[in-house]
């Protein structure tokens, strides 16, 4: 009983939100044909690369995509913590 | 007027498919439609077993689309409901025996036959399902509150909309207990992730299984929900598209039901 009035105000952490939030992204990873593990790689590409320009806390980068219903979008957030003043990056 | 053909597919396997096919079916032949049932899973025949008819069958779909028999020879008549045939698979052949464009040429026999021809579609997205869904008019897609059947349905959704039919979705095998509990999709959320017109909600029930037993229609027995829910979808694909859709629900006493409002699990 318990269990359960915890569950409902102060968590959704119900099965069956777990199961639709999986499936959501499933979808999306269907009908583009991305792979996790080609996420994986993309976004280790793209910390390398933004890395060349700005200091970035790696730990906070997310990647996602969002989908609407005729587009897919790849939403990436990072913090910046400073720019790198070189000339020439490496 | 011409009949219409209404495949009822699901992608995934095991989610009622053949259950829905034959109640259906049967709720719109009591109805006083002229209804053909089609198993179209050719090689893995269970439409004839559901129905009760397994001792009669002669000929089949195979048969019909080959000339070796005509149409009203392989369409086995039921002798508890008046108006419903049952044209059964083949049980030697496999899939690929049949092609797009012969179930094209058969589906124009049928409309003229029938007023309504519900398609019995197997699982997968292959031959069969090509098949299945060549001559349809319409589609119903089947999908229990679970990640795996959802997903296929999705799948199937998209093949269906690509070949211009856009399809009505059953949820099957709803347990109301488990959805309150939070430990099953409700049929909202299913809704939400593949944003199709409901059909109608099936509860899970017991007497498909003593149905199946038997072979006496689920639409035919007594306090099955399932058989009820089975009828008012019935309903709504033959002209009353309106007729609201119920949710199913827990039976509980005023108790219970204010411990669940303020969140208590039942």
């Amino acid at each position: 009983m318990l269990n359960g009035l915890l569950r409902k105000y102060f968590g959704k952490s119900t099965s069956k939100n777990v199961a639709k939030k999986r499936l959501k992204l499933a979808l999306i990873y269907d009908k583009l044909e991305v792979s996790d593990d080609i996420l994986g790689k993309l976004r280790q590409d793209i910390v390398n690369v933004i890395s060349r320009y700005f200091v970035i806390d790696k730990g906070s980068l997310t990647l996602d995509i969002q989908r609407s219903d005729d587009l897919s979008a790849l939403v990436l957030s990072t913090r910046i913590v400073k720019a790198k003043h070189e000339e020439h990056p490496a | 007027m011409e009949g219409q053909i209404i495949v009822i597919t699901s992608g995934k396997g095991g989610v009622g498919k053949t259950t829905a096919t034959a109640s259906i079916g049967a709720a719109l032949a009591l109805d006083g439609q002229r209804v053909a049932v089609v198993d179209m899973d050719i090689g893995l025949r269970n439409l004839d077993v559901v129905l009760g008819l397994e001792n009669r069958v002669v000929f089949n779909i195979v048969d019909v689309v080959k000339g070796k028999c005509k149409l009203r020879q392989a369409a086995i008549k039921d002798r508890r409901i008046d108006n419903l045939f049952l044209i059964p698979a083949s049980q030697s052949d496999n899939k690929d025996v049949l092609t797009p464009e012969e179930m094209v040429r058969l589906g124009e026999e049928l409309h003229k036959e029938f007023d309504f021809v519900l398609m019995d579609c197997p699982a997968g997205i292959e031959r069969g399902f090509e098949n299945a869904i060549a001559a349809a008019d319409e589609a119903v897609v089947i999908c229990t509150p679970d990640v795996s059947a959802v997903r296929d349905a999705d799948r199937v959704i998209g093949l269906l909309y690509a070949r211009s039919i856009t399809p009505k979705l059953l949820v099957n095998r709803i347990d109301a207990k488990m959805v309150e509990r939070g430990d099953m999709l409700s049929h909202q959320d299913v809704v939400d992730v593949l944003s199709i017109e409901l059909v109608g909600l099936v509860q899970m029930d017991d007497q498909v299984v003593v149905s199946t037993n038997t072979g006496l229609p689920l639409v035919m027995q007594k306090n099955s929900k399932a058989g009820e829910a089975f009828c008012r979808i019935a309903m709504r694909l033959n002209g009353h598209p309106d007729l609201p859709i119920e949710e199913p629900r827990t039976q509980k006493g005023f108790w219970k039901s204010f411990g669940q409002k303020i969140g208590l699990k039942n």
